[in-house]
């Protein structure tokens, strides 16, 4: 069943994580994603050769280039440069995270792309932007999550402010960002018949993705504290240890939920309690309250808690880890973690696609080797027309 | 200069941070969005402190460019404008959880407009035993193993303060409503998606799954990031800083630990480790050799530490806080937060889309609503729109 971007094809001229993550998710939609690398790339040094691997390679390149063909290109090569602009004019999307100058030294800048293929859509990813101060930097996911303050959120109550030990999230943030500018300016194409150039630098996206706590920032020009379990904006909205020993987090987020709360807990006054009866007095005595919650957690064990408060709609949950998860119904019934096959890594989990389409479903499929398309793709741009039409029939 | 949705009409029934933001970005993309609010309003209107005015900072920023509309569906004339007002929409933006009466479901609403994109947004998708499940934060970061990346084993689950699980829903859905709208002009007809906080934080953290499938060896900060200790970056002695020697060259190692006036080190037993560490948290020994660092850190400050590593050809990066971040003069030169009027509360300052289009323009166009502010203009705007032919 073809998927809901069937037709569209992507030129991946993309590296390390960033710019494969975003192609990776217009390739489950059904997009034809081809992701270039250099003939004769040393597979040790894919994924930038970050540890841990599978016989050798990466996991990065594993988990970031699902979805896609394998086509090799020498962009400093008269021949494969030639070849590279007869592929871009078959192509709806060009995707490169390079610092700025480098696709221009490539022959692959904007302004030439475009006279190839006026209706090409242009993404190019940067860590900072093509402009200012800081373009020249190198950025990468450590950096940006430092800088950005991303880390300066977290942290145990009235501790230290800590770091998201799993670096990764803000290249993913970056590509999902840069993955809705493409399809946005898809949709524009459809009405001016011309593509354009979307710049998506890693900084701007870092930030979109903390607008709620930059806004409380913003607003009062106070730092964030650390509060462990605890949310910032809503309470009781934190963990409570149960009677197992086991933690419990909970979160009421409406005063529906409040007096939902309140009852499942067989503790109606604390729902009638001036001291708390709406979310900013609940913030403001966020401690008070969680004193008060406390013993009551204590005395009954995890499960007890999770079933009553699900009977009441309060939204809970518990720590789970990934052993228990691939095997959980959930999980494994909305295939949001699933078993692929690798062209040369045998199986491996990774995450689904997050979104389930009624008539044109995703899919997810195993990693190409570097360039293990390379002689189909290239029969298939001498058969192709060099105009390429709006929405290919699939 | 419109915007790359210019046109597209959204109506939104959702609250909290995921519908909302999904909305919004929308929005910010040139899209025009009604954002159906019950009586009572959105519960993120009461989210905080702090307040700006009456208003929630949290929810001013995630409902620009929309306009509100108030609509009681638990009454038959509340659902009858909900229901009008989507079968002439394109994109409709709904929180699974809190579906409103049957009448507003997708297959009643799909009937009267079989080209609507209706994206639902869920808490743990909508197959499986916890379909149905009101949608949490914390909870959906918690069953996706988000807090095993913060904290210590054993102790309180620490959660990322930004909103995680429902930004990255919020984006999951963003690109497959687009996808869908293409899809669209293909086929003529829309389609229901359904997006989960918990599915969007299982792929978010799909490189884990692969680094846990069939390692060569565990090593690399993937699989560390499980065991490892809480990580504040180096501490120097006016905050903290992060460093790397990835780039270095090996013959400049003895100048470095001459100008950290760390000679020191050599005499301790970790040295070996030291001289092969390459710093920046990544590190195959970087938090064994880390108290070195900063035993020669804390005699200087994070701009003098700084200096010194990069004349030796390493780089730093500051551990910046919010106030540091947004007097960065990188942020300054992109613009990244503007300041609008935003009534009843005067000149604010806002996050710029994320976004550069070279043709067309993402804008913020109008500042958050008041509750109910557009309720008059959009339902006559919807009867004028019914009485053309």
């Amino acid at each position: 069943m073809p998927g809901p971007l069937t037709g569209l094809r992507i030129f991946d001229l993309t590296m390390w994580m960033v710019g494969p993550w975003a192609s990776m998710q217009l390739g489950s939609m059904g997009a034809d994603v081809i992701h270039i690398e250099q003939p004769g790339v040393l597979w040790s040094s894919l994924g930038a050769g970050v540890p841990p691997t599978i016989d050798g390679t990466s996991i990065g390149y594993i988990t970031w280039n699902m979805n896609k063909r394998g086509l090799f290109l020498d962009l400093k090569a008269t021949r494969d440069r030639a070849t590279a602009y007869e592929l871009l004019k078959t192509c709806d999307a060009f995707l490169i995270n390079m610092r700025p100058g480098v696709p221009d030294r490539l022959g692959l800048g904007y302004e030439t792309v475009r006279e190839i293929n006026p209706r090409l859509v242009y993404c190019s990813v940067t860590g900072w932007g093509e402009r200012g101060p800081m373009a020249e930097r190198p950025g990468a996911d450590t950096q940006v999550q430092y800088v950005s303050g991303f880390w300066s959120t977290n942290g145990r109550r009235g501790g230290e402010r800590e770091v998201y030990r799993h670096f990764t999230q803000m290249d993913a943030t970056t590509g999902n960002y840069a993955a809705q500018a493409i399809l946005m300016a898809l949709l524009a194409r459809q009405r001016t018949g011309r593509g354009q150039k979307v710049e998506v630098p890693m900084i701007r996206a870092a930030a979109a993705l903390q607008t709620a706590r930059l806004a409380e920032y913003l607003a009062t020009g106070e730092l964030h504290q650390p509060l462990g379990s605890a949310a910032y904006a809503t309470a009781p909205d934190q963990c409570f240890p149960c009677e197992d020993q086991q933690w419990l987090g909970v979160s009421v987020t409406s005063e529906d939920e409040w007096r939902s709360f309140c009852a499942a807990i067989e503790r109606p006054e604390l729902g009638a309690d001036p001291r708390f009866t709406t979310n900013a007095e609940r913030v403001r005595r966020r401690d008070e309250l969680a004193a008060l919650l406390e013993p009551v957690f204590r005395a009954k064990p995890q499960f007890y808690w999770m079933m009553r408060l699900t009977n009441a709609s309060v939204p809970c949950g518990y720590p789970l880890r990934f052993e228990q998860l691939r095997n959980h119904r959930q999980a494994v019934e909305n295939e949001y973690l699933l078993e692929v096959e690798t062209s040369a890594w045998g199986r491996v989990w990774t995450g689904g696609p997050p979104w389930h389409f009624s008539r044109t479903p995703a899919t997810w499929q195993g990693t190409p080797m570097p360039g293990e398309h390379t002689g189909v793709v290239l029969d298939e741009i001498e058969r192709r027309p060099s105009a390429a039409p709006a929405l290919r029939q699939a | 200069m419109s915007g790359p949705l210019d046109g597209y009409r959204v109506v939104e029934l959702a609250e909290g941070v995921a519908g909302p933001y999904c909305a919004m970005v929308l929005g910010d993309a040139g899209a025009e969005v009604v954002k159906v609010e019950p009586p009572a309003g959105d519960r993120a209107r009461g989210w905080g402190p702090p307040f700006q005015g009456e208003t929630s900072a949290v929810f001013l920023s995630l409902n620009r460019n929309k306009r509100s509309v108030v609509l009681d569906l638990a009454e038959a004339s509340g659902a009858e404008s909900a229901r009008r007002l989507l079968a002439a929409a394109d994109v409709a933006v709904v929180d699974a959880n809190r579906l409103p009466a049957p009448a507003l479901c997708y297959e009643a609403v799909a009937a009267l407009n079989p080209r609507l994109v209706w994206c639902q947004i869920s808490g743990y998708g909508d197959r499986g035993p916890w379909a149905g499940r009101p949608a949490g934060e914390l909870p959906a970061q918690l069953l996706s193993e988000a807090t095993a990346s913060l904290g210590r084993i054993g102790e309180e689950p620490v959660r990322l303060g930004t909103d995680v699980a429902s930004m990255y829903a919020a984006n999951y859905a963003v690109q497959a409503i687009c996808a869908a709208l293409l899809e669209r002009e293909r086929s003529g007809l829309g389609q229901r998606i359904d997006v989960s906080l918990f599915g969007s934080m299982l792929a978010m953290r799909s490189t884990l799954w692969v680094a846990l499938s069939n390692p060569d060896e565990w090593w690399g900060f993937h699989l560390d990031s499980y065991v490892k200790p809480p990580d504040h970056g180096y501490r120097c002695k006016d905050g903290a800083i992060f460093f790397s020697l990835a780039r270095m060259e090996p013959q400049r190692f003895d100048g470095l630990l001459r100008d950290l006036q760390m000679e020191w080190a050599r005499d301790d037993p970790l040295f070996p480790l030291l001289a092969q560490d390459t710093a920046g948290g990544t590190g195959r020994n970087a938090h064994v050799v880390k108290q070195l660092w900063e035993r020669a850190f804390a005699a200087f400050t994070t701009d003098e530490v700084a200096a010194i590593v990069e004349r030796h050809g390493g780089i730093t990066f500051p551990m910046n806080d919010y106030a540091q971040f947004v007097a960065l003069p990188q942020v300054q030169h992109l613009g990244m937060v503007p300041e609008i009027e935003q009534p009843s509360v005067g000149p604010m300052r806002v996050l710029a889309p994320p976004w550069e289009f070279s043709e067309t323009t993402a804008a913020i166009r109008r500042p958050a609503p008041r509750l109910g502010e557009h309720t008059d203009e959009v339902l006559r705007e919807l009867a004028a729109g019914e009485a053309r032919p």
